[in-house]
């Protein structure tokens, strides 16, 4: 059994970031990290595999020369061997072409289960694994706060607005899970040497067979404008009222505001 | 970062300040109001691999080379010296197996301590024998194959929670702490030792540092570590390469203080302006930042003569020791002093920072020790010759 | 290609979701600039029952994908037909787990353009230009779709980015899709079905959200918040640490790696503010926190920061609220 986990580079959550003067999202200026929503379904397949019920582990990412330390980190946490897709024509690529492009790399690596994180944290998209199961033709298992194998089936536990439900498929699947999967592990140093003598292969999109048209130039969106959010009022403060005054005060504040 | 750190030195930094912040650094003030040993993070430490830094991947460690072991202690003295203490204590106690044991001996200890299955400590300081080792009364004596082991050592760190200790005791007294000193593992569970009393200190107070009792402990000839007056030279090369360790943790305290002073002056506002854009505190923090990264980068240089096994390694070491301690016990005093009254009460940890950072100036061969040794070897490569020094007893000519 | 402007619409027992209505809205509001139609993709128990009642929400016709509930992307290709004929300019997608995967899979099947979640849609100069919040609120950003992409573009939206029409009435014209062989998508299905005890009220539409955190302490501290999310006619939400010390359930958890959600009103209580539950919450209108650490970072960007302990000022808050109100026990 065969899990390849999807793992994207972002910038860290506390970085400075920018967008570069062509309005593209400059990643070389932020300190990068693995999107954290990625960290725990590296640790779900990671468990997986404690449990005997997966075999290999392998990671799958896309991105430029510098995500190799995104997938080094993920090594480090565990698994055996990880895929590097590079390619100048990819350089702003949306989720669309991201979908096409993992979708090609992972019909290549053929896993029982292509298992990703909800979505990235620097545009909060979360489109990826529903678009990586259509254009694979796959089940798609979406936002598991646990996902489960059998020999020849995938659940998942999803949590509903109350309670739960559980959905199944037979494998292979695309999956995607939250953060209800447990806290990830932090990679050990010997997982971080260890991780340097695994293999890290790079592929173009010419390997994967796609060329730069099949994309439609790697973006169907862009932007048009970047800029600093609205300068928002200064925070009214209030301190050393009793509760009963800081009530009184609260209250004001919603009534002016139409809020009661 | 130093042109002598590497990327890979790069991702070890990361990686383990990621674990210092998150897991670490929640834990210190606690860690220090409570007094108590921070079990849960030695076992965090172990499972991360990082207490097997210093052995041999043979012994299950994890080989790193010097410059690496002083950026983890760094990293995580940066968050809690007495943390930093765990590995720091590790690799002490394992130097002089390092330097004078067997492959045997290595063998037979090395595996448990590089998983941090066993601490270990390391029993040189007596009461009356500090600064000066050689004034040690600690007594072997001969019985049968074995030695049995009496007398006290005191402000042994982690002395009352190791498995596993090297202790220097005279089998020779007639022939003076120099000549007639020797080295021992021996293992606490022995009949006769016991750590009767832990000292209450001014900073690293969840360092237990203890006072040891041996009454006749046995211990096997297996245990001697080299040749029956090896004892003094172990102990001395032992300190030369310890001492690394300490100028790590003192540049990882100076480094907390600092980020924490500047934080604060970012945030505080005082006569309508923030604290940090008056110059009076910019000149404050640029002398403690420049100050830091000064003893840093002579941390580095002092590590790679280590690892390159430079004949004048402990010049380097003592230099690195005098510099970073000095610095951080000035760098935490300047924090403190940036916060203000705040920086003065508990809630605050740059109090606890300059508590911590003393020691620094104290174990491991006092900054008075470190200036003669530093000292006799400028004064050496001048070609000055050493005086000669009265003997006690005999009368001047 | 049309101009018209399509919408999913989720139902439950015949009732259209808050999310259907409000994007209902959006597309007649996009619909009334670009000239074209805003159509109804229905899906869901009920659908076709109440299919019709769209048209006061906005929509000019609807066309049912199922009656029957069950995983969303199941009908991504009865969707991609009716999306795929008419082509029309964007197809507004609730940000729900069925709205992203039933959108996603579209994306996918058709090779569409996709933006958001977003804060703010517009046609402008014939192109549909949507805002968006990104890297944690660092930066918005204008987006449109390529010059040469395919239509429809989609757009994803949380909840409160479109505000239901009120006082619409008319009746949409509705038609049934075409069966469609769902394929592999069709193969997830839902083996077993846990309702818990309570119901939870659904954060991501709650226009008034109580929240609580570490300052809180336990699940009883939560009392009070409960209180004063029933004079305001709100629900309670929490940061991870709440969710996490097993105080609330987890779906209650807003932020980084739980729910997004965008209320008219946010109180913050016991909550620190730290970046993680931020990104959850930082698009809602008013911000209002109670902490007892006047350094907190949640005072930074709430609108008001009351410093004071939350378990005295709560409950004169909600006394005060319910006086104010005319509410009687």
């Amino acid at each position: 059994m065969k899990i390849v986990v999807c793992v994207k580079q972002v910038p860290a959550t506390t970085a400075e970031k920018r967008y570069t003067a062509d309005l593209r999202l400059d990643r070389a200026a932020a300190e990068s990290v693995i999107n954290p929503l990625d960290e725990y379904a590296i640790e779900q397949a990671l468990r997986l595999q404690e449990a005997g019920a997966v075999e290999t582990v392998a990671y799958l990412s896309m991105g430029p020369e510098s995500a190799a330390e995104a997938l080094r980190r993920a090594l480090a946490m565990g698994g055996e061997e990880a895929y590097q897709v590079t390619d100048d024509a990819l350089a702003g690529a949306d989720q669309w072409a991201t979908a096409r492009v993992l979708a090609a790399a992972l019909d290549k690596l053929a896993p029982d289960v292509a298992l990703m994180g909800m979505s990235s944290d620097d545009a909060r998209g979360s489109l990826v694994p529903g678009a990586v199961a259509a254009i694979r033709g796959l089940p798609l298992l979406s936002y598991g706060a646990e996902l489960q194998l059998t020999g020849s089936t995938a659940r998942i536990r999803r949590l509903t607005a109350s309670g739960f439900d559980i959905l199944e498929a037979p494998l292979p699947v695309v999956a995607s899970v939250t953060d209800q999967v447990g806290e990830p592990r932090y990679a050990s140093l010997k997982g971080i040497m260890a991780a340097r003598r695994k293999t890290l292969e790079t592929w173009s999109l010419a390997h994967l067979g796609l060329s730069s048209e099949d994309l439609h130039g790697a973006a169907l969106t862009r932007v048009v404008e970047a800029r600093p959010p609205e300068a928002k009022a200064p925070t009214e403060r209030v301190e050393n009222l009793g509760p009963a005054e800081a009530a009184t005060r609260i209250a004001d504040w919603l009534t002016a505001r139409k809020l009661i | 970062m130093s042109h002598r750190t590497t990327r890979e030195h790069d991702e070890l930094r990361a990686i383990v300040r990621e674990l210092a912040t998150e897991r670490i650094a929640p834990r210190a003030a606690e860690i220090d109001a409570g007094s108590e040993f921070p079990w849960d993070l030695k076992e965090l430490l172990a499972g991360q691999d990082l207490l097997g830094t210093c052995f041999e991947e043979r012994h299950g460690g994890t080989a790193l080379d010097n410059v690496a072991q002083a950026i983890l202690v760094e990293e995580i003295a940066r968050a809690d010296a007495t943390t930093s203490l765990i590995p720091i204590v590790q690799k002490l106690g394992a130097l002089p197996i390092l330097i004078a044991g067997s492959d045997e001996q290595k063998a037979r200890y090395f595996p448990r301590l590089a998983s941090g299955e066993w601490l270990i400590a390391f029993a040189l300081t007596e009461a009356g024998a500090g600064s000066d080792v050689a004034a040690m009364r600690m007594r072997a004596r001969h019985d049968g194959d074995d030695y049995l082991l009496t007398g006290s050592k005191r402000f042994i760190t982690h002395g009352s929670i190791a498995s596993l200790l090297t202790v220097f005791a005279l089998t020779d007294p007639e022939a003076g702490g120099r000549r007639g000193m020797s080295a021992f593992m021996v293992e606490t569970d022995t009949p006769g030792f016991s750590a009767p009393r832990l000292e209450h200190k001014m900073g690293i107070r969840g360092s237990p540092t203890a006072e040891l009792n041996f009454d006749d402990v046995r211990v096997p000839a297996a245990n001697r570590l080299g040749d029956e007056g090896d004892g003094f030279k172990i102990a001395m090369a032992t300190l030369d390469r310890s001492r690394l360790s300490v100028a790590a943790q003192a540049v990882g305290i100076a480094q907390g203080a600092l980020d924490f002073a500047v934080g604060y002056a970012a945030e505080r506002r005082q006569f309508g302006e923030r604290v940090a854009d008056m110059q009076g505190i910019q000149f404050m923090l640029a002398d403690m930042a420049s100050q830091t990264e000064a003893a840093r980068q002579l941390t580095y240089a002092a590590a790679a003569s280590v690892d390159a096994a430079d004949p004048d390694l402990a010049y380097w070491t003592s230099c690195a020791k005098l510099v970073a301690g000095d610095t951080a016990m000035r760098v935490t005093t300047d924090a403190v002093q940036v916060l203000g009254g705040y920086g003065y009460v508990s809630e605050y940890p740059v109090e606890r920072m300059m508590r911590d950072a003393k020691i620094t100036q104290l174990y491991e061969g006092t900054q008075q020790i470190q200036r003669m040794i530093v000292a006799r070897q400028i004064l050496k490569r001048a070609g000055v010759s050493r005086a000669a020094k009265p003997q006690r007893g005999t009368p001047s000519a | 290609m049309s101009d018209d402007i399509c919408f999913l619409a989720e139902f439950d027992g015949g009732t259209p979701a808050r999310s259907a209505l409000e994007l209902a809205a959006g597309a007649a509001d996009l619909a009334r600039e670009s000239g074209g139609a805003a159509i109804g993709l229905a899906y869901g128990s009920g659908a076709a029952a109440g299919a019709a009642s769209l048209g006061a929400a906005g929509a000019s016709r609807v066309v049912v994908l199922s009656d029957t509930d069950g995983p969303a992307i199941r009908l991504a290709a009865a969707a991609a037909a009716t999306v795929g004929d008419d082509a029309p300019l964007a197809l507004l997608a609730p940000a729900t787990p069925n709205g992203r995967d039933l959108a996603a899979a579209l994306m996918g099947l058709l090779g569409l353009p996709a933006l958001g979640p977003v804060r703010a849609v517009r046609i402008e100069g014939g192109r549909v230009r949507a805002e968006q919040s990104t890297l944690q609120g660092t930066v918005i950003t204008v987006s449109e779709s390529a010059a040469d992409a395919p239509q429809p573009v989609i757009i994803l939206a949380l909840s409160g980015t479109f505000t239901p029409l009120e006082g619409g009435s008319g009746k949409a014209a509705v038609t049934t899709a075409p069966p469609a062989d769902a394929g592999a998508l069709g193969a997830a299905r839902i083996v077993e079905s846990h309702p818990a005890d309570a119901a939870v009220a659904n954060l991501e539409e709650a226009k008034v959200i109580i929240a609580g955190g570490r300052g809180v302490g336990s699940a009883a501290g939560f009392e009070p918040l409960h209180e004063l999310a029933a004079a305001l006619g709100g629900a309670v939400g929490a940061s991870r640490a709440a969710a996490d010390a097993g105080w609330v359930p987890y779906q209650l958890q807003i932020g980084q790696t739980g729910k997004v959600v965008k209320p008219a009103l946010y109180v913050g209580c016991g909550i620190s503010g730290a970046i993680q539950h931020r990104v959850g919450m930082q698009t809602a209108e008013n911000v209002v926190a109670i902490n007892k650490d006047p350094d907190a970072p949640i005072g930074e960007f709430a609108d008001l920061f009351v410093v004071g302990d939350l378990f005295a000022i709560v409950p004169e808050l909600t006394a005060e609220i319910r006086r104010r109100k005319g509410m009687t026990d």
